[in-house]
């Protein structure tokens, strides 16, 4: 592992390196889902480069993003954070994306119970939210896996099939993740521990 | 400077000027202190998109009385259709949850009618309820309600999201 902040069973996460930009932008060209936003857009690596060289400068930090990487073989599969940091009222809003062949195989839930521990157990934050645009049903389905519950709904965020679609609001406590952690630890108990991961 | 379309009994908004830089305290939004200096250069960073809609359009809220500034609030726009509101109010204030509300009497009306945005969103802490009565007797719904999400002294209290949203847009989304 290259210098992993927080470790699961599969994988870890770590600062984002400057040249992850690359992988991350490869990712976003290989897109294969189109159901999650308005639409697909290539990045450009100069971009997550420029970002990356300024992501940990500030302390404490606006936001905290992290790599998400395999443990077999260190590959970056993708990136999630806490944004919106706010150290006065401990709150923070949570952001996740995987490269589209490690997605549907639980390597998000456990990640994110990573960062969620990092950000409750670490940070002691208080609550946390997350927003998902309505149509992304796979990201909703993750999140209530995670513990966190509906609250709510902006109305009219962005289009989807030429209509305005909502944006979908939900919030977590630190005891309804931890209940939430244990619930996804006990169906991890009995799991084939050679997952396939996709090459 | 105050702009006579946002202008009401008790408070008024204005473009923020140069000379605002010696009360930043009471409009700049955050809990940290801002000495004139940082102020003046903070005012030119975010001045910069005169004709654009990409930064947030910054105002001050002050006292018709005596044209004291006792806030600020910010409105960021998204697509030129979605509107965010922030409110920061001085922190020597006693109705400052007063204040806040007759602003936003002020502002629903302006983005709706005036600048005809879709949707103008903004946060209020559960407990500061003369802004949460004044945004539902403008007609704003309750979206949502974030839990926990505001640190009092003495304890926690919920945040909620309200939301005005523009009758007339729901043509094209029917
Ligand atoms: C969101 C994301 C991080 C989740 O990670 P993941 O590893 O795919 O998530 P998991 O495999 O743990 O869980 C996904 C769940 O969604 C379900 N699911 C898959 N496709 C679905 C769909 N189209 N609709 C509803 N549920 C779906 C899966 O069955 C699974 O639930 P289960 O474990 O109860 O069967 C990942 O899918 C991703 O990066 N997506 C693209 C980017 C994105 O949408 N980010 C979030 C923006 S808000």
């Amino acid at each position: 592992m290259r210098n992993p902040l927080m470790v699961g069973e599969r994988v870890y996460l770590r600062a984002l390196e400057l040249e992850d930009g690359e992988t991350l932008a490869r990712y976003a060209a290989e897109e294969s889902d189109t159901f999650m936003y308005r639409g697909r857009q290539p990045q450009s690596p100069i971009e997550f480069e420029i970002w990356l060289k300024d992501a940990y400068k500030a302390n404490p930090p606006p936001y905290v993003e992290f790599a998400v990487c395999l443990r077999a073989d260190d590959r970056l599969i993708g990136n999630m954070g806490i944004g919106d940091l706010d150290w006065v009222n401990r709150i923070g809003e949570t952001g996740s994306y995987l490269g589209a062949a490690f997605r549907n195989s639980g390597l998000g839930t456990e990640a994110k119970h990573l960062l969620l521990e990092y950000g409750f157990e670490r940070l002691h934050l208080h609550a946390i939210m997350s927003t998902v645009f309505e149509a992304n049903t796979r990201s909703s389905a993750a999140l209530a896996k995670q513990g966190y519950r509906p609250a709510g709904r902006l109305r009219w965020t962005d289009v989807k099939g030429g209509v305005y679609r909502d944006l979908l609001v939900f919030d977590l406590l630190r005891e309804e993740w931890l209940a939430a952690r244990d619930a996804w630890r006990a169906t991890r108990a009995g799991a084939d521990r050679g997952v396939a991961l996709p090459r | 400077m105050r702009a006579i379309y946002l202008t009401g009994e008790s408070v008024y908004l204005r473009a923020i000027i140069a000379a605002d830089k010696e009360t930043a305290g009471a409009w700049y939004a955050g809990p940290f202190p801002i000495n004139a200096a940082r102020a003046e250069e903070w005012l030119k960073e975010v001045h910069t998109d005169l004709w654009g809609s990409n930064k947030p359009r910054r105002y001050v809220i002050a006292r018709v009385a005596d044209d004291t500034p006792v806030g600020g609030v910010a409105l960021a726009l998204r697509d030129n259709r979605r509107g965010f509101l922030t409110f920061a109010m001085a922190p020597w204030l006693d109705e400052a949850d007063h204040l806040r509300a007759e602003a936003l009497r002020l502002l629903v009306p302006w983005a709706r009618d005036d600048l005809e945005l879709m949707t103008l969103t903004f946060a209020v802490a559960a407990d500061e309820t003369a802004t949460i009565d004044a945004a539902e007797a403008l007609g704003m719904e309750r979206t949502a309600r974030l839990r926990d999400f505001v640190a009092r002294p003495d304890g926690r209290v919920d945040r909620f999201l309200y939301q005005a949203l523009n009758a007339p847009w729901r043509v094209g989304d029917a």
